[in-house]
């Protein structure tokens, strides 16, 4: 084929390179190129210092940009919390930053906002951290903003209620968030005695009080044992000056440390079953201990658990999912902490399978350890946590996050650097290796929240199994109870077409709207919905639709939160649900595939409100229903609870209303229908934020 | 009942405080290296051995500035095209292959551009070229892959913007200013009609493939850790058996600005409460006077301590909420627009609501704006670009951007200093001779007309 070239306007070094594909004859190639080899993670030397009260320095000195990102990272986390004072640290965390030094809550923020700059806190199992990113001129801000916080914090009273109200209605929905429960439960039969096993409740939490705050912060939040990490354009020595001027106050040595009971040895699989009467679905948690951070089969298991349960390319998934379409969602990981880590599987199955899958999920486990993981399966996993590192570590904040963890967690200098080579070095032998260590199927803690009922007789077939309540009492076998599938009484001739728009509050000022309408046609309902907050920053619109006999059929929506997008889009059809939801979590979106049985009485979320007018309301009514939450892509048993009448005013009038608590849902909410027919939705609260719906025409 | 989670996420509202003194900074020197190949793709080199990714970004120069009467929505659909495999790559291939390599990646549609890119380990970075190749070379423009993206296109738009309220006529808003004879680019709407996609044939699609998506139509911008002798020599053998394409047509835009006040009024079938949209033409992106534009609209309402937050929504409380969009659907080579929008609450006029913005902004336009808004707003802008060039693509960006709007890519270490110099009688100047009644369009957002129950 011939071609014409032509040399375009320029160096001779341009034109010296259009000739090439001639002289060496190149071409495109048919398939991706090899990966070059990796390279070993480029980090400037560690600088370190101590300062005179204990404080540690180090220094991660980088001139790419000049910005300055500082992480103070205090042995304070979750695990220091006094029995019956579960939840101190991370409610400390949360009032740290509203409000230290000279400055109220409001001037904080007004003032890292104004300099473009960032400040948070937040405390983990370890770990209470406070960071704060800034342009470098802003250095010595950031320091101050963080020594105020540790050293001098204000935990004013309206701060600390806040907190507290908003941590417990938390932990109050957690109840009836199964997910949560599992969680709560394998953490503490995981951990037994020792502190990584407990967890905060409503009651600890109602009990903190800011002098208790104060108490922490005294004794806790302390220089000695402390570190802090600086990454990005600032030299030590200015480091140093900043650190001592607004750090070097900051006093105290670091606690006693106290001997910590050690978790329990398994030489068995157990199950403990968590029962929760009329659950469609049942989580399971399967896991077991591992090692100190510093253990050198750590890279191994790193590469075993992204095989095993890594998202939607690892095992679990692959097997539950698409082979057997008894879940949605199958994952595992491996969590490091100082004293000692985990490895844990978890699965969403429904009822008639669970115990299938449980036997499944062991049996993936166990060949991990007895078979030889395929080499391109292999590398596709290797290749993805080798690759991503480097991008955790493009920003001055990100080099801080990761140096900061990595040195408190004990791990040795040079972790960060040879992390990626000795990923990439790990054979399949070592993976093999590594899994029959510490991948432990038979001797494994099985937790199990679900129906005991339906569950109970097949999962003791697998394994010794205990029954608890969803308190944590023990129960025994004669104790479950089938429960009859549970649906709304709703009087369709109520429900009539009509529209309604809903002013939104927060904080008391309107920053928002809603609107919902409910149109009906021969073939059934179709009940819309939008919503609209704070200049655009949440939008939403969807429209459920159901049949005359209340069924669902479909449920679509979309909308953006803060930039994320969202949207929900489900067909209901011969007993399933079907479709995928993209909703806000944790780091970005989280997308769930829902394929799922759904008894012929559950309604769908979506729904509910629409269905309001056609029940009997009473002052004493309470409904209990299940329903479709496409979320989390569970059915869960939800309750409508009347527990007291109030007089309301809202925009659109004044209205003898029912007070109505809604629970076993996503959200907890507080709800006024109008006492008088046609029972009219009036306004609409979140538990446990200041946030208020309230009709206005 | 998700909705009410929407709203947790969006509260929390904070007082304006003192701002700090405004220090200058520069920002770290981008290194660029430029040259084209045969088959005319632009190529932007910028090495940083500092870190150890690439960014491997490409820039078509399509969008819906380049669309034809009866022909829109070809430039958005093409987003979701470039994704369903090529002839060495599967459908979604490209997507897994970066994935399994550690990387991340995006693409999106604007007026004047669209673009795709991944952030890949250095390692990989050569797999990111030849992607791009594949896909530029031999994108699988078939008859079911054009049906099902088109289905996904319409959902998309049902969805995102006739079912929300106030998004349709935001759109609106957007294109009002243009005479679609005059300046048929701007005067439509990115999205497209439903009429005109629904019309489509895939060979109208194959064409514009072949016109807009060729290497002489694209500018490849690779920043991070590569030797820049081993990514020419990969540019070439990847790209340069791609054939040239036809110079696309050249778009222009006729527009005159002070065309005298118009009103418009819109039913929004979404709506329930009135909104108003001030809509105000600007001149074009690297106009010096659209920095001074971007400041002001940070200040007059960008976040709670805005001057129109304040004054309209907290302290007058007459709107729900107020919001401020400049090249709210990329910038233009060409005139733009600059909108306000108020959403009226409960119990207030429209007029009584125009009349309040109109106050704000004669205000600004007759006294300024103080020291302290302008550090802010500098600040804001200084520090947002700053933190974006620590990542490698949001470095490939501002390339991009200074070489498709402020004439080349080395325009981009220039272009901090344009928001720096500002003075606050800039500010005024601009405010007073572009947000002036005529030079607007003022649009009524009115919920439908209809009986309620």
């Amino acid at each position: 084929m011939s071609r014409t070239l032509r040399i375009s306007s320029g160096s001779l070094v341009a034109a010296a390179l259009l000739l090439l594909p001639a002289l060496a004859g190149a071409q495109s190639p048919t398939r991706a190129p090899a990966p070059a080899p990796v390279k070993p993670a480029a980090l400037p030397a560690f600088q370190e210092a101590t300062l005179p009260n204990g404080l540690r320095l180090m220094l991660v000195e980088s001139r790419r940009q000049p910005v300055v990102s500082i992480a103070l990272m205090i042995p304070a986390g979750d695990s220091y919390d006094p029995v019956g004072k579960e939840g101190l640290a991370g409610m400390a965390a949360n009032v740290l930053t509203k409000g230290a030094g000279t400055r109220t809550a409001e001037q904080v923020a007004a003032t890292i906002e104004g300099v473009g700059g960032q400040l948070f806190a937040a405390s983990g199992p370890d770990f209470l951290t406070v960071r704060s990113s800034v342009l470098a001129t802003n250095a010595p801000l950031a320091f101050e903003l963080v020594g105020d916080a540790v050293a001098r914090p204000t935990f004013a009273a309206k701060e600390v209620d806040l907190s507290r109200t908003q941590a417990a209605s938390a932990l109050q929905l957690e109840q009836s968030n199964p997910a949560a429960l599992a969680q709560r439960y394998f953490a503490a039969q995981l951990y037994g005695q020792h502190p990584y096993g407990r967890r905060p409740s409503a009651t600890t939490v109602r009990s903190l009080t800011a002098d208790d705050l104060r108490a922490f912060q005294r004794t806790r939040l302390v220089p000695g044992g402390a570190l802090l990490v600086i990454a990005g354009d600032i030299t030590m020595t200015r480091a140093r000056e900043l650190a001592l001027r607004h750090m070097g106050q900051w006093s105290g040595a670091a606690p006693a440390g106290t001997t910590r009971p050690a978790p329990p040895v398994r030489d068995r699989t157990e199950i403990v079953l968590v029962h929760r009467a009329g659950s469609v679905q049942s989580n399971i948690v399967v896991g077991n201990l591992t090692y100190r951070p510093a253990d050198p089969r750590a890279y191994a298991l790193t590469v075993a658990n992204k095989i095993l349960g890594g998202g939607t390319e690892g095992r679990l998934f692959a097997t539950l999912r698409e082979k057997r379409g008894w879940t949605y969602g199958a994952n595992s990981s491996a969590p490091r902490n100082r004293d000692i880590g985990a490895l844990i599987a978890t699965a969403e199955v429904r009822n008639a399978v669970t115990d299938s899958a449980l036997v499944e999920l062991l049996a993936i486990e166990r060949s991990l350890g007895s078979t030889r993981v395929p080499q391109a399966e292999l590398e596709n996993n290797r290749g993805a946590l080798v690759g991503s590192l480097p991008l955790q570590l493009e920003t001055a904040q990100g080099i801080a996050e990761q140096v900061g963890r990595f040195t408190m967690l004990g791990l040795p200098r040079d972790y960060i650097r040879t992390l990626r080579p000795r990923l990439a070095a790990v054979t399949a032998a070592d993976v093999q290796s590594a899994a029959r260590d510490l991948i432990r199927p038979d001797r494994a803690l099985v937790v199990v929240v679900g129906d005991g009922s339906q569950i109970y007789d097949k999962l003791a077939r697998i394994a010794p199994t205990r029954i608890i309540s969803t308190q944590g009492d023990p129960m025994q076998p004669s104790d479950l109870v089938q429960r009859a599938a549970a649906s709304l009484p709703v009087d369709a001739t109520r429900l009539v077409a009509h529209s309604d728009s809903f002013v939104v509050l927060i904080q008391g000022m309107p920053q928002g709207y809603q609107t919902t309408s409910l149109a009906k046609g021969p073939a059934g309902y179709s009940y819309r919905t939008a919503t609209f907050l704070a200049g655009g920053m949440v939008q939403q619109s969807g429209e459920a639709s159901f049949t005359l006999e209340l069924r669902p059929t479909a449920v679509k929506s979309s909308g953006k939160v803060q930039g994320q997008p969202t949207s929900t889009d489900l067909a209901y059809a011969g007993g399933r649900v079907k479709g995928s939801s993209v909703s806000m979590a944790a780091g970005g979106s989280k997308t769930t595939a829902i394929d799922t049985t759904v008894a012929p009485t559950v309604i769908d979320d979506n729904m509910l409100t629409a269905l309001l007018p056609g029940l009997r309301w009473a002052p004493d009514a309470k409904f209990t229903f299940d329903t479709f939450d496409a979320s989390s892509g569970t059915v869960r048993a939800a309750q409508l609870s009347v527990t007291g009448t109030e007089t309301v005013t809202v925009p659109a009038g004044t209205f003898p209303a029912y007070r109505v608590e809604v629970t076993g849902m996503t959200q907890a909410v507080t709800m006024f229908v109008t006492t008088a027919a046609p029972h009219r939705l009036v306004k609409i609260a979140p538990v446990g934020a200041p946030v208020e719906f309230v009709l206005a025409k | 009942m998700r909705c009410l989670s929407f709203a947790l996420t969006a509260a929390v509202a904070l007082a304006a405080g003192p701002a700090p003194a405004l220090h200058a900074q520069d920002p770290g020197r981008i290194q660029l290296d430029t040259f084209s190949l045969a088959n005319g793709l632009k190529v932007v080199l910028s090495p940083d051995r500092s870190t150890q990714v690439v960014a491997v970004n490409v820039w078509y120069d399509v969008g819906a500035r380049n669309e034809q009467p009866g022909r829109t929505g070809f430039a958005h659909l093409f987003e979701h095209m470039m994704f369903q495999g090529s002839a060495n790559v599967p459908k979604g291939g490209h997507m897994a292959q970066v994935e399994q390599a550690g990387g991340s990646l995006n693409g999106s549609t604007q007026d004047d551009r669209t673009n795709y890119f991944q952030t890949l380990p250095s390692n990989r970075y050569n797999m990111g070229l030849w992607l791009e190749a594949e896909r530029m070379r031999s994108l699988a423009v078939t008859q079911a892959n054009f049906e099902n993206q088109r289905e996904t296109v319409k959902e998309e738009r049902r969805l995102r913007f006739e079912n929300q309220p106030y998004v349709l006529s935001f759109l609106r808003g957007v294109t009002a200013p243009f005479d679609p004879n005059t300046c048929f680019a701007y005067a439509h709407e990115l999205i497209g009609s439903m009429d005109d996609l629904n019309a489509a044939k895939v060979e109208d699609v194959q064409a514009f493939f072949k016109m807009y998506y060729a290497p002489n139509n694209a500018t490849l911008t690779l920043v991070g850790d590569f030797d820049p002798a081993e990514a020419r020599r990969l540019i070439q053998q990847y790209f340069s058996d791609i054939p040239r394409g036809t110079a696309p047509p050249p778009v222009s835009c006729e527009s005159k600005f002070n065309a005298g006040p118009r009103r418009e009024t819109v039913t929004d079938a979404k709506a329930t409460l009135p909104a108003l949209l001030h809509v105000y033409m600007i001149p074009e992106y690297k106009h010096r006077d659209h920095a001074a534009l971007e400041l002001l609209s940070t200040i007059l309402g960008s976040g709670q301590s805005s001057r129109m937050n304040r004054a309209i929504a907290r302290e007058a409380r007459a709107a729900l909420a107020t919001q401020i969009g400049l090249d709210v659907t990329g910038p233009h080579r060409g005139p733009s627009t600059l909108l306000a929008l108020a959403i009226a609450n409960q119990g207030v006029t429209p007029d009584s609501l125009d009349r309040l913005m109109t106050k704000e902004i004669d205000k600004l336009a007759a006294d300024g704006v103080t020291e302290e808004e302008l550090t802010k707003a500098k600040n804001s802008r200084r520090a947002s670009q700053i933190f974006g060039m620590e990542r490698a693509n949001a470095t490939a960006e501002a390339i991009q951007t200074a070489n498709m709007y402020l004439g080349s890519p080395a325009a981009v270490n220039t272009d901090l200093q344009r928001y720096m110099s500002i003075t606050r009688d800039d500010i005024k100047r601009v405010a007073q001779q572009y947000l002036r009644r005529d030079n607007s369009t003022v649009i009524l957002i009115k919920p439908p007309e209809g009986p309620r129950p």
